[in-house]
């Protein structure tokens, strides 16, 4: 497979009949985000983890498309309540993906400020779910 | 290695079954929940019958004596890795000195009864007639042919290897629900002397709610409801059963034969459970009540075919996931 920024066009043209408006495309050959301004499709800097973290330290994103559910099925309470401090790597929450969990998990502590989705709603994904305090 | 902590009373090691040895008198023993054992197994990438812990009694407690991933399904049991808290019907890693407890189960109308304790690669015990079960009445397969004691050390054929962890399945009491009038219930398929007993009796099988006593175990259950009456009484010949048969004895409350049933029996036949709702019924707690939905030959068929498509469902999205590369934070 080529380098993927050399598709850089071919995937813009794609997405301009779509309302799709960030598109992100890693491979082992190199990664590729598109963005829509107004009606343009334009290339956007690569954004790394360490960035992506700098910009919005406060966000659990989805971590794949699915349903997202604030607590476990067979569980009465949910898992994060608002207020809670959780830390690091604690799961606050569940996407279902057809018969499957995943979890949603925190990438640092904090402290619960919002659910930003409602309990059973399907996720895109990149959907922010939880919103952070930071401690 | 793992080192069971608790008295562990009558969690025995248990795989889908030894099938193919009624003819030598030999029952099929096997785990009571055989999805939440192949649903455990497929979790951990290891084959659908390996053979795991099946926990009927709590607090049970095992310590791991190396890392090795393991998956909790069957009933929630509130159980926890040291202090964290674990998901139930989830795959998670362990790490070697790490205690697993399980506690009471819990989940008020999803109750279930029984915990399946799967490991990597599965419990690594010598295969006996084709199966790693327990088989209690002869007192072969398992470990050593008997229930897990405190002090007992099993071994897990895959610790130690890699395996993703950290996700879980929605639990089939979820995805494959089925009650009749609120209760929990199973299909059956009237049996050869169903047509002997009063039509009565016929109707109040199907319109009643049945208890499961406290004498139920992994031999039968013992239920108790309103008494089945024969037209006439019957005197059978012993003959072969199988897991699942509803034999009415001569009080009238009706005995279902479950996993570790003997391979004969003498009393009417009124109805038998059909092998795809074995594993609600291995479920069911004791003094929870069931009920009885009358089924046919097509229908019971059917049915299987439900849960292998759930299986073979769970099958693709679990390797689908198993592949995939770790996700970025």
């Amino acid at each position: 497979m080529q380098d993927v920024a050399l598709q850089a066009s071919q995937f813009a043209a794609w997405l301009a009949d779509t309302d799709i408006g960030l598109f992100e495309l890693r491979t082992p050959h190199g990664s590729l985000r598109l963005g829509r301004q107004g009606d343009d499709i334009v290339v956007l800097p690569a954004c790394d983890a360490e960035e992506a973290a700098a910009v919005e330290p406060a966000v659990v994103r989805a971590p794949s498309v699915g349903v997202f559910l604030h607590g476990h099925p067979l569980a009465g309470a949910p898992l994060a309540r608002i207020g809670e401090h959780v830390p690091a790597g604690q799961t606050v929450g569940l996407l279902q993906i057809g018969p499957l969990f995943l979890p949603v998990v925190t990438a640092e502590a904090g402290e619960i400020a919002a659910m930003c989705v409602a309990h059973g709603l399907p996720v895109g994904y990149g959907t922010p779910l939880v919103e952070l305090h930071p401690l | 290695m793992i080192e069971v902590l608790s008295s562990a009373a009558l969690a025995t090691v248990q795989d889908l079954g030894r099938t193919g040895s009624l003819r030598w008198g030999v029952g099929t023993s096997g785990a009571m929940d055989n999805l939440a054992l192949a649903a455990g197994n497929l979790l951990l990438g290891n084959a659908l019958g390996a053979a795991a812990i099946e926990v009927p009694v709590f607090p049970f407690k095992v310590r791991f004596g190396e890392d090795c991933a393991f998956a909790l399904t069957g009933a929630d049991c509130a159980a926890r890795l040291d202090d964290q808290p674990l998901l139930p019907w989830w795959v998670h890693q362990a790490r070697a000195g790490q205690v697993l407890t399980l506690g009471l189960p819990q989940g008020g109308a999803q109750r279930g009864s029984r915990a399946m304790l799967c490991l990597a690669g599965g419990v690594d015990v010598p295969e006996v007639l084709g199966s790693r079960s327990t088989q209690l009445r002869g007192a072969f397969g398992g470990h050593e042919g008997r229930a897990l004691r405190r002090g007992d050390v099993l071994r897990a054929a895959g610790a130690g290897a890699a395996c993703k962890t950290g996700f879980g399945l929605v639990p089939p009491a979820l995805a494959l629900p089925l009650q009749q009038g609120g209760v929990p219930a199973v299909r059956v398929l009237p049996a050869a002397e169903y047509m002997g007993f009063e039509p009565a009796s016929r109707a109040a099988f199907w319109a009643g709610e049945w208890k499961i006593t406290s004498q139920s175990d992994r031999y039968g259950y013992r239920l108790e409801g309103e008494a089945l009456r024969p037209i006439a009484p019957m005197e059978l010949r012993s003959h072969g059963i199988v897991p699942g048969v509803i034999q009415v004895p001569h009080s009238g409350q009706p005995i279902i034969q479950m996993r570790d049933a003997q391979p004969s029996g003498g009393y009417p036949k009124f109805g038998t459970v059909i092998e795809a709702d074995m594993w609600r019924l291995g479920q069911a707690p004791i003094g929870s009540r069931v009920r009885f939905i009358e089924t046919n030959w097509e229908e019971a068929v059917a049915a299987l075919d439900e849960v292998r498509a759930w299986l073979d469902k769970v099958a693709r999205m679990v390797e689908l996931h198993r592949g995939a590369p770790a996700a970025r934070r």
